[in-house]
C-alpha cells in the first residue's frame, strides 16, 4: 500500500502540489490523470522521494524519507518521463543497469537471462545488441521499462508487494505497443503488485485503471473508479473542453477505441 | 528482419547480445601486458648508456660485477633516478586517466576533464602559493605540514575549484554541461591569473621551481616524492572502483540512479573528493599534464563501452603505460636536454580532443 497525506511541493517559491492525498493499492493500477501543468508528474517525483515535499509518504507502512536509497529501490522502480544518455551503452548495458539496485526477485543464476526476458516483453526481442541512442523514441521508451522490470521484476517479494511508477508510459508508443505496455502494468497489479501510472489518453485510463486521481491546479479534484469520475461535468472542468462521455461521433465519422482490441 | 540487418551493418558491437564484458575483460589483460612492457623500456631506456637489464640481473643472482665503479654509476641511475621516474609515471597516468573517467561520469559528459575545467589549474594555484609564498605569508602553513603543505595544497585547490563548479553547473538535480564547461574555463583562467600574481612575485630561485608547472614534466622523481604522494593516489584509486555501478547508473540521470538504490549524494562527495585527492597529488610532483583524462577513457569506451567497472581499471592501465611512453620520446627526442612532457601530451592530445568534439557533434550536444 502507499499512502500519501497531505502532499504540498514547491518549486522556486511557487507551489506546484498542494494538500493532496493519495493512496495506491497493491493489485490495483492507480492512474494519476489531469491537463498539462495539473501538477501530474511532480506528485509523482513527491512520491517516488525525488522532489522535497511537506505531508508523509508511506510505502508498505514504512516513511519513505526514513528509508536509504537502496530500500526504496527495493520496494518500487520508476519509468521517468525521458532519459537522456550520456554515454553509448547497448540496449543490454541499459537494462541490466535495473539489476544494480534492488532484488529482481528471482534465483540468483537466472539474473543473467533477466535483461533477455524483459526485453521480449515489451516486444524488443533481438535489440539487446543495438545501441541504445540510435533507437527511435519509442524503443528507447520501451527499453526504459524494461529497465524498471528487471528491477521489480517478482510484483510480489518476501511477502510484500512492490510498485512500479510509470510518467507517462505510452506518451511515444504506437497503438500496439501502448496496449501491451498497459498489459504489462495490469499482469504486475494482477499479480500482487501495485502501479501508478499518469496517463493522458482518456479511453486507455477507462480501460486499465482500477482507480483515478484527477489533479486540476495542483490540487486533487476527484478520486475513485473509472465510472466514478471519468463524468461529463468533471472533465468540462479540469480539462476545458466540452466533452460528452460514451457519446458516439457522427454515422460516417471513423473512431478508434483501444477497448476493440481483441 | 530490417533491424537486423542494420545492425549487421553497422557492426560496431561484435557481440551480438550487446554484451561487452569479455571484450572488456581481454582488453584489460592486453593493457596489463601493455604497461609491463612500457615499464620495461622506460627502465631500460634513457640518455645514460647503463643497463638496467644488467643492474637487475646482477641483483637476481647476486654476481659481483666486473668493474665495480661502472656497476656503482650504472646502479645509480637505475635505482635512483629511472625508477622512481617510471613509478612516478605510473602513478601520475593512472591517476589522471581514471580522474578523468570519474570526473566524466560524474558530469555525465565525455568531455569533463580536469585539466579542461580547471580543477588542475586549482591545484597548481595552491601549489604555486606554498612553494612562493612558503617562507613568507605561509611559513606556519609549511613549518607544520612539512613535506607535505604542498600536495595538500594542491590537493585543497583542486577540490575548491571542483564543488564551486558542480555548485555553479548543477540546478535541480541536472548539471548543465554548457555552465560546467564555460565556468571551468572562468574559474581556470582567474586560478590562472592569481598563479601568474604570484609568479610575479618570485624571485628567480622559485621561478626556476616553477617553470615545470607551466609545462609539466616528471623530471622531479625522487623516491621522497613518491613516498608522500604516492599512498595519497593509491589510496584515491582504490576507492574509484567502487563507485564504477553507481556512475554507471549516474548515465541515467541523477533521479534515476537515486530510484535504482544509488546513495547519489554520497557518491558525488566520495567521487569529487577522490579526483581532486588524485589530481592535486599529481599536479603537485609532475605540474599540470593535460589531456591524458580525456584520451584514454575516451579511447577506452570506443573499444569496450562506458561499463565503468572495466573502465576505470582500464584507464589506470592505459594512463600509466601512454604516460610512460610520452615520457619515454619526451626524454629521448631531443636528448640529452629533455621536453617537458606536458608539452608532448598537449601536442598529441589537443588535436585529438578535436576530433572527438568533431565526430561526436550529436552526442555532446551542449
Amino acid at each position: 500500500m502507499i499512502e500519501a497525506c497531505d502532499i504540498s511541493v514547491a518549486i522556486g517559491g511557487k507551489r506546484i502540489v498542494s494538500h493532496v492525498d493519495f493512496a495506491a493499492r497493491p493489485g490495483e493500477v492507480t492512474a494519476i490523470i489531469g491537463p498539462n501543468g495539473s501538477g501530474k508528474t511532480t506528485l509523482l517525483k513527491a512520491l517516488t522521494g525525488e522532489f522535497s515535499y511537506t505531508g508523509t509518504v508511506a510505502l508498505n507502512g514504512r516513511d519513505l524519507s526514513a528509508m536509504k536509497p537502496v530500500e526504496a529501490a527495493m520496494l518500487r522502480a520508476v519509468l521517468p518521463q525521458s532519459t537522456s544518455l550520456s554515454f553509448p551503452f547497448t540496449v543490454r548495458e541499459i537494462v541490466r543497469l535495473g539489476l544494480i539496485g534492488g532484488r529482481s526477485g528471482v534465483l540468483p543464476c537466472e539474473d543473467a537471462r533477466l535483461p533477455e526476458r524483459a526485453l521480449a516483453r515489451v516486444d524488443l526481442e533481438g535489440f539487446a545488441g543495438r545501441f541504445y541512442q540510435e533507437l527511435s523514441g519509442g524503443e528507447q521508451q520501451r527499453v526504459q521499462l524494461a529497465r524498471v522490470l528487471c528491477q521489480v521484476w517478482a510484483p510480489v517479494l518476501e511477502g510484500r508487494p512492490r510498485y512500479l511508477f510509470l510518467d507517462e508510459p505510452v506518451s511515444s508508443l504506437d497503438v500496439k505497443h501502448q496496449l501491451i505496455i498497459m498489459n504489462i502494468a495490469r499482469d504486475f497489479a494482477r499479480r500482487g503488485g501495485g502501479v501508478v501510472a499518469i496517463l493522458h489518453d482518456l479511453n486507455l485510463t477507462a480501460m486499465y485503471a482500477d482507480r483515478i486521481f484527477v489533479l486540476h491546479g495542483g490540487q486533487l479534484v476527484a478520486a475513485g473508479s473509472p465510472t466514478d469520475v471519468l463524468k461529463d461535468e468533471l472533465i468540462e472542468k479540469v480539462f476545458d473542453c466540452r466533452l460528452k462521455v460514451g457519446a458516439l461521433p457522427a454515422a460516417n465519422m471513423p473512431f478508434v477505441l483501444p477497448q476493440s482490441a481483441a | 528482419m530490417a533491424e537486423q540487418s542494420i545492425d549487421g551493418a553497422a557492426g560496431r558491437v561484435t557481440a551480438a547480445d550487446g554484451d561487452r564484458s569479455t571484450r572488456a575483460r581481454i582488453t584489460i589483460l592486453l593493457l596489463s601486458l601493455a604497461l609491463a612492457l612500457s615499464m620495461f623500456l622506460s627502465l631500460t631506456s634513457g640518455a645514460s648508456d647503463a643497463s638496467a637489464v644488467r643492474v637487475i640481473r646482477d641483483w637476481l643472482t647476486g654476481a659481483s660485477p666486473a668493474d665495480a665503479a661502472l656497476a656503482a654509476r650504472d646502479q645509480l641511475i637505475v635505482y635512483d633516478i629511472r625508477m622512481p621516474r617510471v613509478l612516478l609515471g605510473v602513478l601520475i597516468g593512472a591517476a589522471l586517466a581514471v580522474s578523468g573517467a570519474v570526473m566524466q561520469g560524474l558530469f555525465r559528459n565525455p568531455l569533463a576533464d580536469p585539466g579542461l575545467i580547471g580543477v588542475s589549474a586549482g591545484s597548481s594555484l595552491g601549489a604555486v602559493a606554498i612553494i612562493v609564498l612558503g617562507t613568507t605569508w605561509l611559513a606556519p602553513v609549511t613549518l607544520a605540514l612539512g613535506a607535505l603543505a604542498l600536495p595538500l595544497a594542491a590537493f585543497f585547490g583542486g577540490l575548491a575549484v571542483t564543488l564551486l563548479l558542480y555548485a555553479i553547473a548543477t540546478r535541480h538535480g541536472r548539471t548543465s554541461v554548457a555552465t560546467m564547461l564555460l565556468a571551468g574555463l572562468a574559474i581556470g583562467a582567474l586560478a590562472m591569473a592569481l598563479t601568474g600574481i604570484l609568479i610575479f612575485m618570485a624571485d628567480d630561485r622559485q621561478l626556476r621551481d616553477l617553470a615545470f608547472w607551466q609545462l609539466g614534466s616528471l623530471a622531479g622523481a625522487t623516491w621522497p616524492k613518491i613516498g608522500t604522494i604516492g599512498p595519497v593516489i593509491v589510496l584515491a584509486l582504490a576507492t574509484m572502483p567502487f563507485l564504477a555501478r553507481g556512475l554507471n547508473a549516474l548515465a541515467l540521470g541523477e533521479a534515476t540512479a537515486g530510484h535504482l538504490g544509488i546513495p547519489v549524494q554520497r557518491l558525488k562527495y566520495t567521487a569529487i573528493v577522490g579526483v581532486s585527492a588524485a589530481v592535486g597529488a599529481s599536479v603537485a610532483v609532475s605540474g599540470g599534464i593535460g589531456f591524458i583524462g580525456i584520451v584514454v577513457p575516451h579511447l577506452l569506451r570506443l573499444a569496450m563501452g562506458p561499463d565503468n567497472r572495466c573502465l576505470l581499471p582500464a584507464s589506470a592501465l592505459l594512463g600509466a603505460s601512454l604516460l610512460l611512453l610520452t615520457d619515454a620520446v619526451a626524454r629521448t627526442i631531443v636528448a640529452p636536454a629533455e621536453l617537458p612532457i606536458g608539452i608532448v601530451t598537449a601536442v598529441a592530445g589537443a588535436p585529438f580532443f578535436l576530433w572527438i568534439l568533431l565526430r561526436k557533434r550529436g552526442i555532446v550536444d551542449l
